[in-house]
This record gives structure tokens, sequence and C-alpha cells, in this order.
């Protein structure tokens, strides 16, 4: 996770490959479950990806387990970047969304937080 | 359908430490299961099933075999996710032992694991002591009664030491003596935490008391590790190795807590060093696999001590000498990797506690002495028969198993 | 399996939102009522599986307090914490080992005390997805439907008949927490919006309750007064939830197929007359259907849309009203289960289907339906 994080900080979306099997996880993982291998192997992948699946979230989920109406609807949304066997969910930014669409990572790489450094995704052109 | 013989043909361990910052608990769990399969010879593609525990509090994960079980090779296979506190690395090596035995899988691995550097470990014992603090309120129990079980584990492993004190003979001496044996054999093992060579009973009697009589040097660290192990058919087992270790039997018994919780469970009137559940699941072990004489025929034990005191009342209550006589056979030098009926020659968990794993660990090592895979710390007598037990929940549930290197008849 | 272990008896607690009585108290009341039932007395039990959750009970060692009430007391007792219908799965190995002649299971959680949909995000990966805060039980399950929808061209219209009509069956379910019998679509897609496509009453009904069931073997099963056999059993485990397609439920593909070769069944849609479905969400039943194989890969609408899986179709789901009337999150699938030996017995009552023989009960554990059980059962 630590070598994901330091790539976005430079503006680089970097993933685990299989050396065995040749699946990239991203986010990256260190072991791959399908041949039980060490994902050692690191490649930097492209912003762009499509979207798998998607959802309109009009609830969050409160700190009591409840759903609390959220004001503005926003959309969430799986993405599989091109090259990535695995999917990332994150808020879309767009009007609507669509399965298949195109889209491409939004990166802040001055994030204090690492875990938002991955700000969100926007319609790719 | 037949019932299945049951043998261990691989065992794997992750590095024990305090605190594993550099791995998240899939990457811990990942060590102990690949050192397994290489051991066994086996690739994920040979388990037909897995089975895994570990106390979900202490992480903060719920059902973390969600998101880390593709680590052990899970993908695709039917995986039972067994806990039950401190037993739970004996529930789950149990669940893999039921697994084969019943026919329904041939090749099952177990995975238990810890890595309480993720959470607090006190606090999610706290929270057996919150809930029932809850009801004693209710009850309307004085709450400086209730302080007195504060401190997670340690608070029923004082009142339990002084009454096994009590009733056996047992000295502050004894329980010197069974800490520096058993930090003495951690030193030979590779996979132990606390390694103390040379350790003297006068050295642990110089640590802190922490509440009479339990001293700093009785209790055992927490640490961060994981354990695997392959359970399989017999005739299996004999083709992958020379050498299986195999499962006799597993027993356990559930007692009512010695401390009163809701609605009326629990109970003062038992005495914490009773251990009437153990003896119960030792019989029940014994009896299924044929043992009459338990004294004569064990050749090893590996009680679940992480207080020292424990290590010599559950020799007691697992049937292996009378009761009150362990202290005298820990004089004896008997407990020894040397003596007769060797005891903890792993280090037990006084050395090495990840508490989800502890109890297989103990059922691991077992195995590991009856297939002469131990190194350094393999006993000098070869280990025919050998008893690996757990207790969890407030002293108040046990397990047991068997391990032998010739099949249940 | 041929009539090796039998389901005897069980018992159930009434589901309500907010019970009033402890979960120890609901445990009692079903493990009585189990023993009564089988016309056994606790001393005769051989060995206890409990099915309980750390998370949702609030507690370590959830089942450290259940020892006395589920009758485990000096017994050998275990804890399966996972749906309920696994900790059945551990009760027929332990029998099935030989060890072990009659056992007892029990399953309980109670929604009224622990924090809704907060226990699950403790199952993402805690990394990243835990710590970023968009998914929960319902948001995934969001993505899940909208990822089947696209895969299979279901509607959102199919998916809240699904619920209708299971809202409906459970009118008819005197132990239901949420019914309606006059439910149709148009009443499910005019509730709350919360994850599109999924609304409220698409939602199961988290709520408090306990089930048991006690198994035996041999001559307890056979003198057993309608024992209902278990004839097959499978289970299966998929990948992390973006790791893999949500657009199908493969380990529940997986896991049928080893109890369909386990219980002699090639076609299922003709050979099981009833199925219990555990469907958090209602489009998750709908996957079923085509993961059950009751219908190709893809046209579950289309199956939906038939009549079959209605009460007086070819093969009824969740005459029960399923996991969309109550869902007690560590015995939904034990609540399959009793259902479905219910239906088998005759003892169903007015939601009573003719004729079954052969019923079919599923339970799943984790996020997305990751792990997946289904059980074949069947009567004389
Ligand atoms: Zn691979």
């Amino acid at each position: 996770m630590e070598r994901f994080f330091d790539g976005m900080r430079e503006g680089k979306l970097m993933a685990s490959r299989c050396p065995g099997c040749g699946r990239v996880f991203l986010p990256p993982r260190m072991v791959c479950e399908r041949c039980l291998t060490r994902a050692e192997d690191w490649v930097e992948l492209p912003l762009t990806g499509s979207v798998e699946t998607f959802t309109e979230a009009h609830v969050r989920l409160a700190p009591d387990g409840t759903l609390e109406d959220l004001e503005d609807p926003e959309l969430i949304a799986m993405v599989r970047h091109d090259g990535a066997d695995t999917c990332v969910a994150a808020r879309l930014d767009a009007p609507q969304a669509a399965v298949g669409m195109r889209v491409e990572a939004v990166l802040d790489p001055g994030a204090e937080n690492v875990l938002d450094l991955l700000s969100c995704y926007r319609a790719a052109e | 359908m037949a019932k299945n013989e049951v043998a261990v043909v691989g065992v794997g361990l992750s590095k024990h430490v305090s605190k594993r910052r550099d791995v998240n608990i899939a990457e811990l769990v990942w060590e102990a299961v690949s050192a397994c399969y290489e051991d066994a010879g086996l690739k994920p593609k040979d388990i037909d099933a897995f089975v895994t525990g570990n106390m979900p509090a202490f992480e903060g994960v719920n059902l973390p075999e969600e998101w880390g079980a593709g680590h052990w090779g899970a993908y695709g296979k039917p995986l039972l996710r067994i806990t039950t506190g401190g037993t739970t690395g004996g529930s789950v090596a149990h669940g893999g032992y039921y697994a084969v035995a019943s026919g329904l899988c041939d090749t099952v691995m177990a995975v238990a694991f810890e890595k309480q550097s993720d959470g607090n470990s006190t606090a999610g014992l706290n929270t057996v002591a919150i809930a029932d603090a809850a009801a004693q309120f209710a009850l309307g129990v004085d709450p400086g009664f209730l302080a007195a079980f504060g401190g997670g584990a340690v608070g029923v492993a004082v009142y339990q030491a002084s009454s096994y004190m009590k009733s056996s003979g047992c000295t502050t001496h004894h329980l010197d003596k069974v800490a520096a044996l058993c930090r003495n054999n951690a030193a030979l093992n590779p996979y132990s935490h606390l390694k103390q060579p040379g350790l003297t009973p006068e050295d642990v009697a110089k640590t802190v008391l922490m509440q009479y009589p339990i001293r700093f040097g009785h209790v055992c660290p927490a640490t961060d590790g994981a354990c695997a192990m392959i359970f399989t058919t017999g005739e299996k087992a004999r083709k992958l190795t020379d050498k299986p270790a195999y499962v006799l039997s597993v027993a356990s018994c559930s007692d009512e807590a010695a401390m009163v919780g809701i609605a009326g469970s629990g109970t003062t009137n038992v005495d914490p060093c009773a251990q009437e559940s153990c003896k119960i699941a030792a019989a029940k072990a014994y009896e299924l696999a044929g043992i009459k004489d338990p004294r004569r025929e064990i050749d090893l034990a590996e009680p679940y001590a992480p207080f020292a005191h424990q290590l010599l009342m559950f020799y007691e209550r697992l049937l292996l000498c009378d009761e009150g006589e362990a202290p005298s056979v820990l004089d004896s030098g008997s407990m020894n990797l040397d003596g007769e009926l060797p005891v903890c020659p792993s280090g037990g968990v006084i050395s090495t506690n990840a508490i989800g794993a502890s109890a297989m660990e103990r059922v691991a090592e077992c195995a590991l002495q009856i297939m002469g895979k131990c190194g350094e710390r393999q006993v000098k007598k070869e280990v025919h028969k050998a008893v690996a037990h757990g207790w969890g929940g407030a002293v108040n549930l046990n397990v047991v198993a068997v391990l032998s290197d010739t099949p249940r008849r | 399996m041929d009539k090796e272990v039998a389901i005897i008896a069980y018992a159930q607690t009434p589901y309500e939102a907010d019970a009033n009585a402890s979960r120890e108290m609901q445990v009692l009341q079903v493990a009585k009522a189990a023993l009564e039932a089988a016309g056994l007395k606790r001393d005769e039990l051989d060995t206890v599986i409990t099915a309980n959750n750390d998370y949702l009970d609030g507690r370590t060692i959830s089942n450290m307090r259940l020892v006395e009430p589920s009758g485990a007391w000096r017994k050998n007792e275990s804890k399966v914490e996972m749906d309920g219908a696994y900790a059945v799965l551990y009760a027929l190995m332990r029998i099935l080992s030989g060890d072990h002649g009659i056992a007892m299971v029990v399953g309980e959680s109670q929604a009224s005390v622990y924090a809704g949909y907060v226990p699950g995000t403790m199952m993402l990966d805690p990394t990243f997805d835990r710590q970023r805060g968009l998914l929960n039980e319902v948001s995934a399950a969001a993505l899940q439907a909208r990822a089947y929808m696209h895969a299979s061209g279901v509607t959102e219209e199919q998916i809240a008949g699904v619920a209708a009509k299971n809202l409906g069956n459970a009118a008819k379910n005197p132990l239901a927490l949420r019914s309606d019998a006059g439910a149709d679509a148009a009443k499910v897609l005019a509730s709350r919006m919360l994850y599109s496509p999924i609304r409220e009453l698409m939602t199961s009904a988290l709520c408090d309750g306990a089930c048991a069931i006690i198994l035996a073997s041999g001559k307890a099963a056979t003198k057993a007064e309608k024992p209902v056999w278990i004839k097959g059993v499978g289970f299966s485990h998929d990948s992390y939830l973006t790791e893999r397609s949500l657009s199908r439920l493969t380990s529940l593909k997986d896991a049928a197929s080893r109890c369909y070769s386990m219980a002699g069944i090639e076609n299922p849609a003709s050979q099981i007359d009833l199925a219990e479905v555990h469907e958090c969400f209602a489009h998750e039943e709908l996957m079923a259907y085509e993961a059950l194989g009751f219908c190709p890969e893809g046209e579950g609408g289309a199956f939906f849309d038939s009549g079959a899986t209605r009460i007086d179709g070819s093969l009824p789901v969740n005459a029960s009203g399923g996991a969309m009337c109550a869902n007690v999150v560590c015995a939904a699938g034990m609540a399959r289960i009793i259902e479905a030996s219910m239906q088998i017995r005759g003892e169903a009552g007015e939601r009573q289907v003719e004729g079954v023989k052969t019923a079919l009960a599923h339970g799943q554990t984790g996020i997305c339906a990751q792990e997946n059980i289904v059980f074949v059962l069947g009567g004389e």
C-alpha cells in the first residue's frame, strides 16, 4: 500500500502484478489469490478506465448504523483501470453514469490524508 | 459414508513478535500458510476446504477472511469460520479434524491467527467484562466488586492462581520455575516470541508483582502470529509422508463461567481452578482415542498456559497426575525437554500468545514433535502420543486433542 | 447422502424489531422448544453449535454466555461465526465423524442492539475501502444490483416484484416482522430511495430473533416423527467484492453444484419442489435463480415473470417471505432450513405448498453474498 500511496503523491497509479499469472491488482495486493504467489512486480497504470458498475447514493451511513439522507445525491462507481484485473470504488464526479462509461482518476498529490490522494473519477474524453 | 482416519501432514508458523508493522493481517497469515504448503508438499489446488478463525475484536476487523482469505488460497473454495475466544485455534483445528473425519472433505487447511497490534486485546477482553458489568449493574452488584475483574484476563487468573496454590501446595517458587522452564524452551524455538535462554527462577522472582501471586514474569506477552495446519485422510497422509501425525480424537467441554453474567448465566459457586470441563473433555478425548491410562500412555503435553500456574493446574486437569501433584512432578524434572513427560517444549503460551492462534499452536507442536520436526527443541524421548489443550472464555471453555504416530483403531 | 443425518426438530422466536427479551432468553426459549419438539432431554445432546458474531453481539467470545441457555453446559460446544446454516453444516460434520449422535444448533442476533449497517463495514478491506467510507452493505449491494441488471437485462420493476412477492407471502407467516398482503411492485418502487436501484423495501428486515435446530443420526433419527433428511450440502467462498465480478453469484453456483452432486440432483428446476433463499436484498433472489440453475444464466428476470417462483408456481421461492420479512443475521439461513423442513413436513399452515418432497435452503455470509451454502432436504 505504501508504494501505491507514494506513487499517487507523484501523480502515478502504481499497481502490483503477479509474476505467476499476470493478474494486476489495483489497489495493490501483496499475494495473488489465484496462484498464491507474491505479487511483487510493480506496474504503472494509466489514469483511465471503465465504469464496471455504479450507484447513485441518496443516503450515507450514520455512526448509529442508520442511513441518513444526503442533501445532494452523489455517484459512487466501481472502476476497472485499463490494464487492471480488480476494481477501485470511488466517487464519480459527473452528471450521470453508465456501465462501460470511460472515466479518469483525479489525483490530489498534495492531500494531507493518504486516503484522499485518489479524490474521485471524472468523465474522460 | 465412510468415516475417515485423520492425520496432520503439514504445519506452518509465521514469525511471532509483538508488533508486525511490516505486514497486514492477510499477509501475516500468508507467511504461515505458505510455510504450511511447503511443509506438506501440497498446493492450494490440493485443498478441498478451509477452516479459519481468530478473535475479531482484537483487530477491529469483522470476518477478516472476507477480505483476506484469498491470501491463503481459499479462492473459490469452501470455507468455515469458527471462533470461540481463547480456544479459537483449538476449535479451528477441531473443525479441520471433523471436516475430514466426516468424509465431506479429504484435505483441509486450518488457519488461525491474531494481529493484536492492529487492535487492543485488553479492550477486546474488556468487552467481555463490560457486557457483564452492564448486567451486573442491573442486578445491583457493587461496582467496586466489578473493578476487581478489570485488566482483561488477569482478573480471573489471579483468583484461580491463589485457589490452585491453596489446594495443591504449589508455591510462588513453582510459578517462577514454570516460567523459567518455558522461556528456556522458547529460546530453542525459532517461532517463539519471548526467548530468554538461561533465565532462572530467581530472575523471574525479581520481576514486578502485578497482583499476588502473579508477577510480570508469570504472564504471556501479546503477540502477532499465525498458524496453519493441513489435515487429510490417513490414506492420503501415508502417501505424502512417512511420518504423519494422526489425530486420534478431539473433545471440548463448556462449563458455566465463574462469574455471573446476563440473565443468570454463570455462577459464583464454581472455583475457577476446579476446571471440571477440562477433566470432562480430557476423559472424553482419551476414551475416543482408546487411551486407558493417560499417565502412562501420553508422552508429551502442551497445556494452554498464558499464566504460569495454569501449566501445573491443567497438567492435573488433563488427568496426567493426581490433583495437587503437579508441583512435585515439576520438581522431579519430568516436565523438562529430556524428562519423562515433557510439557510445553514449544515454550508454551507464556512465551508466545497470538491469542486466536495459540490453541492451534499447541496442536501443531504435538504434531511436529511426533513428526520429529522440532530441531533443537525436539524432546529426547520418542513421542507416540501427545495431548494438546486450549482454554477460553472466562476459563470455562476447554478443548483437548490427542495426536499419535499410529492411527486410531 | 442417503438417510444418514436428519433434522428432527426446530424452533424459532417471532421476529421482532425490538424483542422484550435478552438474547440469552431468546436462545433459551428456542433451545427448550426444540428439545420438547424432539422429545429429548438436554442430557441426550452430544454437541451444541452456536452461530453468532462478536461484532453484532457487541462482545468478545459471544458464545461464552450462551453455554447455559443453549443447553451446552458441560457439553462439547463450539461456535461458527457465520450464518447459522454453516453452524448446521458443522453439526452435520460432527455427526458424520461418528463421534456424536445428536446435535443442537442455535443461531441468534438482535438488530435492536447493534448499530445497523456499521458492523458490516468492518468486513471491508481495512487498509483502503473501509476508511474511505463510501462502501457499506447497502451501497455495495447497489453496485452488485446494477452490475447484475446490466448483465442479465433485469429491470427495477422485476426486482421490486420480488420484494412484493415475498412481503405478500409473509402475510401468511405469523412470525414475520414485515409483511404486506397488498404489496405490488409499484408500492416497492415508491419506497424511499437509498442507493439506486435499491429502495427501502428491497432491503431485508433486520430484526431480533433466534432459531434452534436439532440434528440426529442413526436410531434417534429413524425413530423421530417425520425426520427431514439432509440429502446434500455444498458451500463455497468468492473473492473480495472489488476483485470479482459482482454480476454473478459464482460461489453460490459452485456451492449448488457441490450440493446437487451429493444429492443426486441433475435438473434442479424439476427435481426441487420448493426453495428458501437468503436474499439480503431483493435482487439477490433473482441472481440466485440463475446460480441455483432454476433457469439459464441471464434469465432470472424472465423466470420471475413466468410466475414459477410465486407460492402457487411450479417452484415456489421464499414462501415464508424470506429475509424480506425478517433477517436475523446469524440465524437467517437457519430460518430458511426450518421453513423448508416445515414445508416438507406439511406444517406451514396457510402458506403450505402442496406436495413438497424435496426442498432447497440457502444461507449466505459476507458483503454481496461472498460466501454461500446450499442444503437439499427431503422427507421419507
Ligand atoms: Zn497469480
